[in-house]
């Protein structure tokens, strides 16, 4: 049961309709996507450059750089934007630190900072990463920001201002913080918390570190991770009150590697109805924990083939991307690793089992010589399937120095189309100008930021603003579909929604994190090819309930809200593995 | 901790400087005394290495038998039409943990070795016969291991007794190699 209708704004209408126009005059192209994607940053308004330590990177956190996050924080209908900060240094002193900032949506390609009048600045922190989630269920969209340091929970109070409740909700949780992720481990009809991180680090490490690693013995570069200590990542269970307690033990969620955790991202990848954990670490083999189906989880990534790679080795990871590659129904993980190694396609096997796949997929020659953060998979070009966006840049300044090494600091991110199958080609050098572009990145997040039905690209960069890609592409069809539900019913984190084209059936999953440290636009974005019209769109809602519509037009922002349930069906299996049915 | 190697230094001092003055010697030469404390500090370093060595084998023998009893209790419950995902899945557990020389835990205290410079097989490992920090377990047989370890635990969706026995022996061959080499 479902109430559906268009979105009420005009502007969207109208956007949707320019795109049912465009669309009348061009069919699919299944070759040839002619990619094309203009930097319109500056014109947007997107100034705030985010800092991120000395030049020299000569401590790791130095490195690390921050994510960003789409949300829509006013519910005006039009995403906006929160970028996370970090501080600059200059020897053993902080310069200075840097603002966090959140950009409205103006509607017409430009942002507004209302940074301070939204109350989100928080200059106190050395900022990491952002997750988005209405952790309390009022209807509001809810930023936590990890820090190094005591993490922020700013909650949307509704009226265009947040307030840090990061110490009343019990997630401060002091120490390198990265990646996090809300998702409703024990099916309560709360949200509940992981968060990751890195080494154990203080600040006075970070203010006296010097480059003092030989590498490659041409430079001194930024000691670490090995010589470091791994600092323990934390789950935080919610008593459905705004209030979390650590239950990381108790959960079997204990991080036992002490792994350099990065990277996190909540999904049933398993297709049995309760979301599953994977946790990307860096320089140690990635954790998968599957949920026992009560919130207690195992930890079984060495033996269900997502924790290392081909070759039983450990790889350097830090950004992921999730999705279904090859068009099977099964969830996929891509997690980015470090230069002179491949990123690693995990290929979804059934059953919560996975192989390395980025051999078979052209993903390991086209990934191996650049150093690789954040992610995302998404129908840039509107044909059907998911393509791959990679944000690239190294760690190390030094190696400008050295021509012989063949690696460049600042690198251009890359775009890889999927041929349909789950086989990529790299597609960067035909996607326009932009595209060449060499930056250090590291955060990526995508929005339809104009609602103009494709998918944009928003990069962070090290000591430099950030990059707003629009895509101009002339794609296929389209459907945006907005997932609500009441509030108290228990949000939409973890909502799958499927759409079926004659046999071809797609499926995109809501998450409250992914990428490098970032968030994506919670719409979800389906490119329909050729067909004008959607056979089926079914919802899988996280408490298994599901909401079915019949031949949708395509090219149209769908609102899908969720009808109060009489009857919740906590623990039931959501079916998700493939619910081709009704 | 920090203050183990601060103490036995002051005792080494001590036993130097406590001990009678030992017949001539070159007024230049290093005192026979420390030489001989240094040769009993070579025993204790080396001897801390075999110790090494001797518990990974103990980690992986105590892994192999109860992997051993896991999958012969599988098998069996195949044969008998039983439901064996558990143990299929508890079997793949315990061989990903020969191909890991143990579970996350051990390898957080591997990692901690490596941060302190310590490398077992630092030979080896510039070959790239051994992964960082193992001691046994080789590159290959890790990775025997793993892919053994997937197959079992997938073997839960089609049960089969005879290919279960199939790849145990697999294991079990990996393992015997390897321990002999180890010996």
């Amino acid at each position: 049961m479902s109430a559906v209708h268009f979105h009420g704004s005009l502007p969207k209408l109208l956007w949707a309709m320019a795109g049912l126009a465009v669309m009348s005059t061009s069919d699919v192209r299944a070759e040839g996507p002619g990619l094309r994607f203009q930097d319109v940053s500056a014109q947007a308004g997107l100034t705030r450059v985010l800092l991120s330590g000395r030049p020299d990177k000569e401590h790791l956190l130095d490195s690390a750089g921050g994510g960003a996050a789409w949300l829509d924080y006013d519910r005006d209908g039009w995403m906006d934007l929160y970028l996370v900060n970090g501080w600059e240094l200059k020897g053993n002193r902080i310069v200075r630190k840097g603002q966090n900032a959140l950009y409205r949506n103006q509607g017409d390609g430009t942002f507004r900072d209302v940074t301070d009048q939204a109350g989100v600045g928080d200059r106190q922190h050395w900022g990491g990463g952002v997750a988005v989630a209405d952790y309390d269920d009022d209807g509001w969209p809810d930023i936590l920001v990890t820090n190094f340091g005591a993490n922020v929970l700013f909650h949307n109070q509704g009226d265009g201002t947040f307030r840090d409740v990061a110490a009343r909700a019990g997630i401060q949780a002091p120490g390198w913080n990265t990646g996090a992720a809300f998702f409703d481990a024990d099916r309560d009809g709360d949200l509940d918390l992981y968060i990751a991180a890195y080494i154990e680090a203080t600040l006075e490490d970070v203010l006296e570190a010097r480059a003092s690693l030989d590498w490659k013995g041409v430079a001194k570069v930024a000691m670490g991770p090995f010589g470091l200590q791994g600092a323990q990542d934390r789950f935080f269970l919610s008593d459905g009150e705004g209030r979390f307690r650590e239950a990381t033990e108790s959960a079997g969620l204990e991080d036992r590697g002490r792994g350099y955790g990065f990277a996190v991202r909540a999904a049933d990848f398993d297709g049995d109805g309760d979301p599953d954990l994977y946790v990307a670490n860096d320089s140690d083999a990635n954790y998968f924990y599957r949920n026992r189906g009560d919130g207690t989880f195992e930890e079984i990534g060495l033996w269900n083939g997502s924790a290392l790679d081909l070759n039983g080795a450990a790889q350097a990871g830090m950004g992921l991307a999730v999705g279904d590659v090859q068009g099977d129904g099964l969830l996929d993980i891509f997690v980015t690793n470090f230069s002179e190694d491949f990123s690693t396609l995990y290929r979804g096997l059934g059953r919560g089992f996975f192989e390395d796949a980025s051999i078979d997929s052209g993903l390991g020659d086209a990934t191996y010589a650049s150093l690789s953060w954040g992610a995302a998979l998404a129908d840039l070009d509107q044909d059907a399937d998911l393509d791959l966006v990679i944000a690239h840049g190294h760690i190390y300044p030094q190696v400008d120095s050295h021509p012989e090494i063949g690696m460049h600091y600042r690198q251009t991110n890359q775009i890889l189309i999927n041929s349909g199958g789950g086989a990529f080609q790299d597609a960067t050098p035909s996607a326009g100008p932009a595209f060449q572009a060499a930056q250090s990145s590291r955060g990526l997040a995508l929005a339809d930021f104009d609602n103009d039905g494709d998918l944009d690209l928003l990069f962070t960069h090290l000591d430099a603003p950030p990059t707003l890609l629009r895509n101009d592409t002339q794609g296929g069809n389209w459907l945006n579909v907005a997932c609500q539900t009441p509030p108290g019913q228990g949000g939409v984190i973890g909502t799958s929604v499927w759409v079926t084209v004659k046999e071809k059936i797609q499926r995109r999953d809501i998450a409250s994190s992914g990428s490098f440290l970032s968030a994506h636009d919670p719409r979800l974005h389906f490119g329909l090819g050729a067909a004008r019209r959607a056979d089926q769109v079914k919802v899988v809602w996280p408490d298994g309930s599901t909401t079915v519509l019949k031949d949708v037009a395509a090219n149209q922002f769908l609102e899908i809200q969720k009808v109060p349930s009489q009857d919740p069906a906590p623990g039931g299996a959501s079916g998700a593995q493939n619910p081709t049915g009704e | 901790m920090k203050a183990v190697p601060l103490i036995f230094s002051l005792f080494l001092t001590g036993l130097v400087l406590a001990a009678p003055p030992q017949e001539e010697a070159p007024a230049t030469a290093t005192p026979a005394e420390l030489v001989d404390a240094y040769e009993s500090l070579a025993d204790v370093i080396l001897g801390a290495k075999e110790s090494e060595k001797h518990l990974v084998r103990s980690i992986l023998a105590t892994a192999y038998r109860h992997a051993e009893v896991t999958a012969m209790r599988a098998k069996a419950g195949i044969e008998a039409g039983e439901d064996m995902e558990a143990e299929l899945e508890a079997l793949a557990a315990l061989v990903s943990q020969l191909g890991n020389e143990g579970d996350a835990a051990v390898a957080a205290t591997r990692k901690r070795l490596l941060e302190g410079g310590h490398h077992h097989n630092a030979k080896g490992e510039e070959q790239g016969i051994y992964d960082e920090g193992f001691v046994i377990v080789t590159r290959a047989a890790r990775k025997a291991f793993l892919d053994s370890a997937k197959r079992i635990a997938r073997m839960a969706a089609a049960p089969d007794a005879d290919r279960l026995a199939a790849e145990w022996k697999r294991v079990a061959d990996e393992y015997n190699m390897l321990m002999a080499d180890a010996e």
